[in-house]
């Protein structure tokens, strides 16, 4: 049985702003074990990337504001942590890839110095021993010619080989747990491919849990075990990634997925589009956040929200529709 | 779709000056045919040139070399008066529907501006044109009186539908019209598009990286590597029967949202990153990352031919 890496309950977070009170999460559960690649989908605004910092504390409090759940990380509570303890567990315990390497990258320092820095923080090695480490690393990631480049500055990477420097440098300390926030999206496909193919094999290597964050269904097809859909600020459905795929049971999910040409779609077949836009989480909505959207509407979604209804071990939705007194489609009189 | 060709580009070039004396080859003698109403996809990784190429095909640039021809004539971007006749059959649609609309003016002025500058109908009926054409795009007519920010970005992206659609063009670039947007919006606007063109006979050019969609929206796909068109071909026979060892890649690295047949999938990873436009290689462009690359390919750079009826390639070794 592998560890638990992360278990996260009821999760709200909320941001202060002179509108009011956006409630960007609102009540996220979710657990990732050892070498397992949870994706969280959704569409922006949905919350993805508010939970993955707040995992590692890195959104600034105030405005945001954590007001309820727990977070446990490896045994350490993050939601009590100190400023200090966060400090120790980022880089060490929990790492982070982020969309854009050139803005998480000093540009005034050499990539090899800025892997340095974390290697003697956190794993207290001596300058010479760092140094061979941060190489490893790089070469680890098939950078070639690692002891060139770890003494080139970020601007003479290019974007893919930016990426893959920033997976040395999140990796380099043995992370437990490794977010990848939307890390190919601003990649070409044929870079999209190279990294991901990393990944993977990165993944099987080490045996880091992954929770990679991402809008791409491709790329969640190739290398998620399990997935968490999102929609405005809580998890609609979450299962393994066939489940997700092939036996979703939430409407979202399903227009989510539909939304995408699939390869042998007819011509001017009209994409299955969802209307309207995700409510404003300022004032979000009494019911199921995506009732307005939804095709199955009823009274009681417009009302109350739904709970979540376990479909099988691990295959979870929220929707009032799996309710067992929920009437079928005919009675319904579907739409 | 017919066969009357109604942009065609001849050795089409576009070279930008970036200082010290150096050129950027951003497109390189592209020959090119689109047909009325048709839409012609245009792929490729960025910085290999097909914004540039969309854009001095709709005459936003002027071609450094080469011929561009409308409607079998050629249109000389140098005359104002022949640049201000084409500008009113091409238009397009950009990108980054956040920086593409003049945050100081009502949605109403945005669309109205086109029919302005080309003296269309009078001030009454365009104000009627912009309320029918806001009706068109799945907007409401009050909107017209308001700004930019007020809107998400599915809604500013039809609002620069909108204003392409003003001027009645023929030809309409849509530069990655949905690749800022997300995923349940860009069905949304996809489906717009489609419907639009059946309607009004439109002829797109379709600029996106997406493949899954380009190969959706498109009747013909032409594939673009460091400046020039490597592969053409109706847009299920590229992926039938793909020739260009570039295109290969391209289309194997696309994932696909289908766990099974993404775990079937035998990808081609190819290693390296796009060469630098300014100093381009000799020979076949791609010939620094192509896995069969020759001798042959490193010293003559291959012309686009004819390899099957309708699909031409650029490859020594097809």
């Amino acid at each position: 049985m592998a560890e638990r890496v992360l278990t996260i309950e009821g999760l709200r977070v909320s941001f202060d702003t002179y509108a009011g009170e956006v409630q960007a999460v609102r009540g996220v559960t979710l657990h990732v074990d050892e070498g397992e690649v949870l994706a969280i989908v959704g569409e922006s605004g949905c919350g993805k990337s508010v939970t993955a910092q707040t995992i590692m504390k890195l959104n600034p409090m105030p405005p945001a504001r954590i007001v309820d759940g727990s977070i446990n990380l490896a045994g350490h509570d993050i939601v009590k942590a100190s400023d200090k303890e966060m400090q120790k567990i980022r880089g060490n315990e929990v790492a982070m890839i982020f969309q854009d390497p050139m803005t998480c990258m000093n540009p005034t320092t050499q990539v090899g110095k800025q892997i340095v820095e974390s290697l003697k923080l956190h794993k207290h090695l001596s300058g010479a021993e760092a140094k061979a480490e941060a190489i490893r690393c790089l070469e680890q990631v098939r950078i070639p010619n690692p002891e060139e480049r770890a003494k080139q500055y970020p601007h003479e990477f290019s974007g893919g080989m930016r990426q893959r420097a920033m997976i040395a440098m999140a990796l380099s300390c043995n992370p437990k747990l490794l977010i990848a926030d939307e890390p190919t999206t601003a990649l070409d496909v044929t870079i999209q491919a190279q990294i991901m193919e990393l990944l993977a094999e990165l993944k099987d290597k080490i045996n880091t849990a992954i929770i990679l964050i991402t809008h791409d269904l491709g790329v969640v097809a190739g290398i998620a075990d399990r997935v968490a859909v999102m929609y405005a600020g809580k998890v609609v459905e979450t299962g393994t990634t066939d489940e997700i795929f092939y036996e979703h049971k939430h409407p979202y999910t399903e227009a989510l997925l539909h939304s995408l040409p699939s390869t042998d779609q007819g011509k001017r077949e009209p994409l299955m589009s969802i209307p309207g836009t995700p409510p404003d989480l300022l004032a979000p909505p009494k019911g199921c956040g995506f009732a307005a959207r939804c095709r199955h509407c009823m009274q009681i979604c417009k009302e109350e929200q739904p709970p979540e209804f376990e479909l099988s071990a691990g295959h979870k939705a929220s929707c009032w529709l799996l309710h067992p007194d929920c009437p079928s489609a005919e009675e319904r009189g579907a739409k | 779709m017919t066969n009357e060709v109604l942009v065609q580009a001849q050795d089409l070039c576009k070279y930008f000056k970036i200082g010290g004396g150096r050129m950027l080859h951003a497109v390189e003698g592209v020959n090119l045919e689109i047909h009325r109403g048709e839409t012609l996809g245009l792929v490729g990784e960025s910085g290999c040139g097909k914004s540039t190429l969309g854009r001095t095909l709709m005459g936003i640039y002027k071609p450094t070399k080469g011929k561009l021809l409308y409607d079998g004539k050629e249109v000389d971007l140098s005359k104002k008066k022949e640049r201000f006749a084409f500008a009113k059959k091409a238009q397009i649609i950009f990108q980054d529907p956040y920086a593409s609309l003049d945050p100081r003016m009502t949605v109403g002025s945005i669309i109205a501006e086109g029919m302005e500058i080309h003296g269309m109908y009078d001030e009454k009926r365009r104000r009627e044109r912009v309320a029918e054409l806001l009706d068109i795009v799945g907007l409401n007519r009050e909107h017209a009186n308001r700004f930019p920010h007020e809107f998400s970005g599915g809604q500013r992206q039809r609002i620069g539908i909108a204003r392409a659609l003003a001027i009645e063009p023929e030809f309409i670039v849509c530069d990655e019209p949905i690749s800022a947007l997300d995923v349940s919006i860009q069905a949304q606007v996809i489906n717009l598009l489609h419907e639009l063109q059946e309607k009004m006979g439109l002829t797109y050019l379709f600029i996106a990286h997406d493949l899954n969609i380009v190969k959706y929206i498109s009747d013909r796909i032409a594939v673009m590597y460091l400046g020039s068109v490597v592969e053409l071909a109706a847009s299920d026979e590229l992926y039938a029967n793909t020739l260009h060892p570039y295109s290969k890649a391209l289309l194997s690295a696309v994932p696909i949202p289908d766990p099974h047949k993404e775990a079937q999938k035998q990808r081609q990873i190819i290693d390296g990153d796009v060469p630098s436009p300014i100093n381009k290689p000799k020979g076949c462009a791609f010939s620094s990352r192509c896995p069969l690359a020759c001798d042959k390919c490193r010293e003559a750079a291959p012309q686009l031919r004819e390899a099957a009826p309708g699909h031409y390639v650029a490859c020594h070794l097809v």
